[in-house]
């Protein structure tokens, strides 16, 4: 396993986990994201950011499959993944969490956490051993003191670590989390950060969608930045950050 | 489940199998009937309770096991287990036929594009000769409650057990998952498809089986009687009454909406049909997760339960 | 010829099949609310128009108005004090809750009206008049002609006046409304009242060229469903458009295959656009 850092590095040498080219969705007429190229490598963290309706939650819906890209090819391990339903690619490893939190809402928080690994990569058939590993998720993830509550009862922060736990319990390869600290304070943010940097450890490539830039800047190893649908930078955080492009599309734009 | 429940459900079981020997002919036709309407209940609960897709059209694959059974033996003279599994193929066929495509719709659109195919299944069958078009089948008379009613019952410990299976599988954690979010369950692997059509075919087998049995008990159908619509509004209010998505909720809601029917229409006939539209109403209101919940949940006791679910739901 | 005569009848019909479903359209889109009971409620108002006529010889097209406005009525009480109770509830329980209604309105209209066929015949119901050498019967172009003002007139009430626009802006957004200053449990039950009274015009209509029964309900509320899903829960003459198409279908169904198959004919145009459109249905849900 490589440290963080190196991956960009060695990118042009490594087949990567993940390759986006030329990825386009339109909607009516409507070009949310345009032939966007992109490639994650085993185990980075790649930061996406970008204004409000820049198209990174589209994007995210096309690797996951909730959404057919109108143009473009995706890949997976190297594998072409366009053809294949959204559950086909958790099997492969793919696994989101959804901007607005999709925690199954009667279902407990074991329940929940059961079906990911009942479910995703590791497609666990016996209900005892799932129960089993759903357990110790859900202790990884801080959640064990509401192992029996009702999802939608759950305040948050506990919300944001259900979402996880779901999400590790499917064994995910690749990993994208969409805005998972939006709504949160300084301190839960904080954990959180934590939280990914405990699933990097574990081998897992991730994909962060977030606005919060300092989580961006500390988790990062490589920032992406779509504006209007396009990719304006992409490269090391401190740079791309400072790009002035990406100041003006992105930060300026925040500040209004 | 834990064990006490299920040793009550045996011991109860047990007890049910030796009604025939005690009861009056008057009280074997209200059983049989009884313990019918529960397996439609416990069909539709495995795809409207735990899989969250409302079916109004179940009685469709009712017709199909009454026309199964009806066409066997009445136009070909077939012993009635060769009516029961021609029952089982036509609603298995139709389920995956029209299953296919009509799954694909979500919430108000399921549900209705399943009352449309109520209404067509009607239309389609009394056109066709082979069964009897608008006349109706005559199926051999056969005097033995005992039998129908041990095959009922049997029929219900069966379907309540393929239930129970769901409750505590894998497959059902599926079912539950794409209840509760689909989208979700998708992503994160379950193939929705295949589980919902499973369901679907599963209900609908049931389904077809009570037809069947009915069938050759009454030994006469016809279009309307075989696919009456009445029968989705039995089924459905006796499974949201008890408890959808429970194994044992089904059941007592029908138990009882049945014997409470069974009074009213010795009494006053009309109001029967009626008392079913005013419990779906009365139930919606005050009580929209069923018996099973109310006795059952962990929330409010007594009259304060009822004014809790009004609170959650009104504007 | 044969062919414009019934492409003719197929397009009164479905001016008034329109109708029909406009106001389950309107009440779908502001109230996230798929009202089952709404066909019984069409048959409500068609045996208003018909006592009104056969018992106190008002003229059907003088009783329309009255029985309208008793179904508005009808309809504010349903949704003030029992829809209203359960409206926030998941989609389930609202279906659930008005196919109970429509049953109980049905059952209710059985032991009042009985369940003989009921037909509202005025002297003039057999009058025609010859376009082209095409027969019109005139109550059918008046179901037509009053169909079309009436789906005109919702949308002047949505589109230009200021309790439309509330409406409209409740059925976005029901929090952003309150803000506005909208009560929306007052407005839920008139939109309701004007869903409600829209199918009580449609009844009396109906009940002047087809036969009434307590019965008509369900297959009247399939209709509606896959009229006001052809047409869209946005655009009045949407839906009207939507209500002819599925009246010229039919009326074909019966010219080619026979009556018996009209049932049929709207269920399979209910698949179909189902399955040719899904993205607005699996939207919407």
């Amino acid at each position: 396993m490589s440290a963080p850092g190196e991956n960009a590095a060695g990118a042009t040498t490594r087949i990567p986990i993940l390759q986006a080219e030329g990825i386009t969705k339109r909607f009516s007429g409507l070009v949310s994201v345009n032939r966007v190229s992109f490639e994650m490598y085993e185990n980075e963290i790649l930061g996406l950011i970008g204004p409000n309706g820049a198209g990174k939650t589209t994007l995210v819906n096309m690797i996951s499959g909730t959404l057919k890209p109108s143009d473009g090819e995706l890949r997976f391990e190297g594998q072409p993944i366009d053809a294949l339903p959204p559950y086909q690619r958790a099997h492969l490893g793919i696994c989101r969490t959804f901007q607005v939190m999709k925690p199954f809402p009667g279902m407990s928080v074991l329940e929940n956490v059961t079906v990911g690994a009942l479910f995703g990569r590791g497609g666990e058939k016996v209900m005892a051993k799932a129960r089993r590993s759903a357990r110790e998720w859900i202790d990884f993830t801080g959640l064990s003191h509401r192992v029996d509550a009702r999802a939608d009862s759950l305040g948050g922060p506990d919300r944001k670590r259900l979402e996880f736990a779901k999400a590790l319990a499917m064994e995910p390869k690749l990993l994208l989390l969409d805005e998972v600290m939006a709504g949160l304070n300084a301190v839960e943010v904080e954990e959180v950060i934590e939280l990914i940097k405990k699933m990097r450890e574990r081998g897992v490539t991730i994909l962060v969608i977030e606005h919060v830039i300092k989580a961006i800047r500390s988790l990062s190893d490589r920032v992406l930045v779509l504006h209007h649908g396009e990719k304006i930078a992409e490269g090391d955080p401190a740079a791309v950050l400072e790009d002035p492009r990406v100041v003006e599309a992105y930060l300026g734009r925040r500040r209004q | 489940m834990r064990p006490l429940p299920l040793a009550i459900a045996a011991v109860v079981v047990v007890l049910l199998v030796f009604v025939p020997w005690l009861a009056s002919d008057v009280m074997m036709q209200f059983a049989i009937d009884a313990l019918l309407l529960a397996v439609l209940a416990q069909a539709w609960n495995i795809l409207g309770g735990f899989t969250g897709y409302v079916s109004f059209g179940n009685s469709v694959f009712y017709g199909l096991g009454t026309y199964g059974a009806a066409i066997a033996m009445a136009q070909f003279h077939l012993p009635f287990w060769v009516g029961i599994l021609l029952g089982i193929v036509l609603a298995v066929l139709c389920a995956l036929l029209i299953g296919i495509p009509i799954l694909r719709l979500r919430g108000p659109y399921f549900a209705i594009a399943t009352l449309g195919l109520a209404a067509a299944m009607g239309a389609i069958v009394s056109n066709l000769p082979i069964a009897g078009s608008n006349i109706g089948l005559v199926l051999p008379l056969i005097r033995a409650d005992t039998m129908f009613y041990e095959l009922s019952l049997g029929l219900l410990v069966l379907c309540t057990l393929t239930v129970l299976w769901v409750s505590k599988s894998r497959f059902g954690m599926g079912l539950v998952a794409i209840r509760e979010d689909e989208d979700a369950a998708g992503t994160m692997g379950i193939n929705t498809t295949v589980f919902k059509i499973v369901a679907l075919v599963l209900s609908a087998l049931f389904t077809a089986v009570a037809g069947s049995i009915h069938a050759y008990w009454i030994s006469f159908i016809d279009p309307a009687s075989a696919f009456d619509p009445t029968l989705n509004v039995r089924m459905v209010i006796m499974a949201v009454f008890g408890g959808p998505g429970t194994v044992f909720g089904p059941l007592v809601g029908s138990f009882i909406l049945s014997a409470i029917y069974e009074y009213l229409a010795s009494s006053i006939s009309t109001a029967a049909a009626l008392l079913f539209g005013i419990v779906i109403v009365l139930a919606v209101i005050f009580m929209p997760r069923g018996l099973a919940n109310m006795i059952g949940g962990v929330r409010a006791r007594g009259p304060r339960y009822f004014l809790q679910n009004i609170r959650e739901n009104r504007l | 010829m044969l062919l414009a005569q019934i492409l003719t009848n197929g397009v009164l019909l479905g001016g008034l099949y329109g109708l029909m479903a406009l106001g389950m359209a309107l009440v779908w889109g502001v109230l996230n609310i798929v009202n089952l009971a709404h066909g019984a409620m069409i048959m409500l108002g068609g045996y208003a128009v018909y006592y009104l006529f056969a018992g106190l010889g008002v003229d059907p097209f003088l009783a329309l108005p009255i029985a309208t406005l008793g179904m508005f009525v009808f309809g504010y009480l349903l949704q003030r004090f029992v829809l209203n109770l359960v409206v926030r509830s998941a989609m389930l329980n609202t279906l659930l809750i008005t196919f109970g209604l429509n049953v109980v309105i049905t059952y209710l209209a059985q032991l009042a009206f009985s369940a003989d066929f009921r037909t509202i015949n005025p002297g003039y119901a057999g009058s025609n008049i010859a376009v082209f050498g095409i027969t019109v019967p005139l109550v059918n172009f008046a179901a037509f002609a009053i169909a079309i003002v009436l789906a005109g007139a919702i949308w002047l009430l949505l589109n230009k006046m200021p309790l439309g626009r509330a409406i409209r802006a409740t059925s976005q957004n029901l929090i952003a409304a309150r803000l506005y200053g909208v009560n929306p449990r007052q407005l839920y039950a008139v939109t309701f009242g004007i869903g409600a009274a829209l199918a009580g015009a449609a009844g009396g209509l109906y009940g002047t060229i087809a036969h009434l029964t307590p019965y008509i309900g369900a297959s009247l509320t399939a209709k509606s469903f896959v009229i006001a899903i052809i047409g869209g829960l946005s655009n009045p003459f949407g839906v009207i458009l939507g209500g002819i198409f599925v009246g010229v279908a039919e009326s074909l169904t019966a010219l080619y295959f026979g009556p018996t198959y009209s049932d049929v004919i709207s269920f399979g145009l209910l698949v179909v656009v189902l399955i040719v459109r899904p993205a607005r249905a699996l939207r919407t849900a």
